[in-house]
């Protein structure tokens, strides 16, 4: 394809055509994929929030009037996705507290098994936290959402936003810190 | 020595004054050396690299998307209705304006094939209405090779009737659907009630032709 602007794109993509939906796809699909997957904490539920962020983002690309970059519409998309989808999840599971703020357990089957000689990276550490504490760490550490939006996205006072980002950090440090402490150990072995 | 909650650290990560935490991060070790790390590992959160969309994704993307004949957003879905409507009906047309020259003497090469041969291209909003609008000059020039071809020996009139019948069904129908997106379009209105006219006064005629036992069904 010829390197069309995004605006070209756009209209394109609104008047249905494939190919430069598949173009914009193309150009952002990094981006979208890496926020739902952080907020997701797994590959396979960040590759259904992706494919509902984009389709949604499709369906209503009427709705895009170029206000902001595309790119910045679909992300917000993805973002509204996940959190909306991982709502609904944790309210299946009867997990709300992993978003009010009142538990500091983290989702079991995502933990380690016992002694398991894992190297925890940052992102594998990130994997592990319970689904608020990722979602309002990644918001606001690296997305820079304030604990005002956050609160709005998921549906939680400011206070509950402030605590579960000072749990977040805690917890994260300490899966970072015990797993560095395992290498260590496995390796003086 | 008590040391700084994580909620402090937390506040103090983010720049907000706390009220004796610098006096006793001043004194604690343990505590300066938490908070250096809590702020190395949100640099390193910010420094995860993007990630690469997993290679099938966009086939099932592409499976949700308002194109090609799959899932669609309300208007490309009736504009589509409307395309394949079209479509049906021109067919009801050609078999009309077919026959119509099979029993008119001359002109072979009528409108009939002309409109098998546009009609494929027919996959806009614009080459939809356009064909809504000349299906309804087909539809006419039809009418006339019937109302000729009933005027001669061996006609096939009673199925033609029913096929002109069938073909203002149709166009009611697409009509119809068109006008549930768009129902203040001036134009679609105007073609709805013109072909409910036209198919009330076929049925009248076909009822009156009932009565009477005459063969001739057109006009």
């Amino acid at each position: 394809m010829v390197d069309l602007t995004e605006a070209t794109l756009v209209r394109r993509a609104r008047a249905g055509e494939l190919e430069a939906m598949r173009e914009l796809y193309e150009r952002h699909a990094s981006r979208v994929y890496t926020v739902v997957r952080r907020l997701a904490g797994d590959n396979d539920l960040a590759a259904d929030l992706a494919q509902d962020a984009w389709a949604s983002a499709f369906q209503k690309i009427r709705e895009f009037r170029g206000e902001a970059a595309f790119g910045t519409w679909v992300h917000r998309i993805a973002v509204n996705t996940a959190l909306t989808q991982l709502r609904q999840a944790a309210r299946r599971r009867n997990l709300e507290q992993g978003f009010d703020g009142s538990s500091t357990q983290g989702n079991p089957d995502r933990w380690p098994a016992s002694g398991a000689a894992e190297r925890v990276t940052i992102q594998r550490a990130l994997d592990l936290l319970p689904d608020g504490y990722r979602s309002v760490l990644w918001l606001h550490d690296v997305e820079g959402y304030t604990h005002e939006e956050i609160g709005a996205r998921l549906g939680i006072a400011v206070g509950t936003s402030k605590s579960q980002l000072a749990k977040a950090r805690a917890r994260l440090r300490a899966l970072v810190t015990e797993s560095r402490a395992e290498v260590v150990d496995h390796g003086a072995s | 020595m008590v040391h700084l909650s994580e909620e402090t650290l937390s506040e103090l990560l983010e720049g907000e004054s706390v009220t004796g935490a610098k006096e006793h991060l001043a004194s604690c070790p343990v505590c300066r050396g938490e908070l250096e790390a809590l702020r190395r590992l949100r640099s390193e959160l910010r420094e995860l690299p993007e990630l690469d969309a997993p290679p099938e994704l966009w086939s099932r993307i592409e499976a949700r998307l308002p194109v090609g004949g799959r899932a669609r957003g309300t208007r490309r879905g009736w504009r589509s209705q409307i395309a394949m409507q079209v479509a049906a009906l021109a067919a009801v047309f050609v078999l009309g304006l077919g026959l119509g020259r099979m029993f008119a003497p001359g002109d072979q090469a009528g409108p009939g094939s002309q409109l098998v041969s546009e009609r494929a291209a027919a996959t806009s909003l614009a080459d939809a209405m356009a064909e809504v609008r000349r299906l309804g000059a087909q539809y006419d020039a039809a009418l006339r090779n019937l109302e000729q071809l009933a005027a001669q020996e061996g006609a096939p009139t009673p199925s033609l009737a029913e096929q002109r019948l069938a073909s203002l069904d149709a166009l009611v129908e697409a009509s119809r659907t068109a006008l549930s997106v768009e129902p203040a379009d001036p134009v679609l209105n105007s073609y709805l009630f013109a072909a409910l006219e036209e198919r009330a006064a076929v049925l009248r005629q076909m009822r009156v032709q009932q009565g009477s036992g005459s063969e001739v069904l057109w006009r």
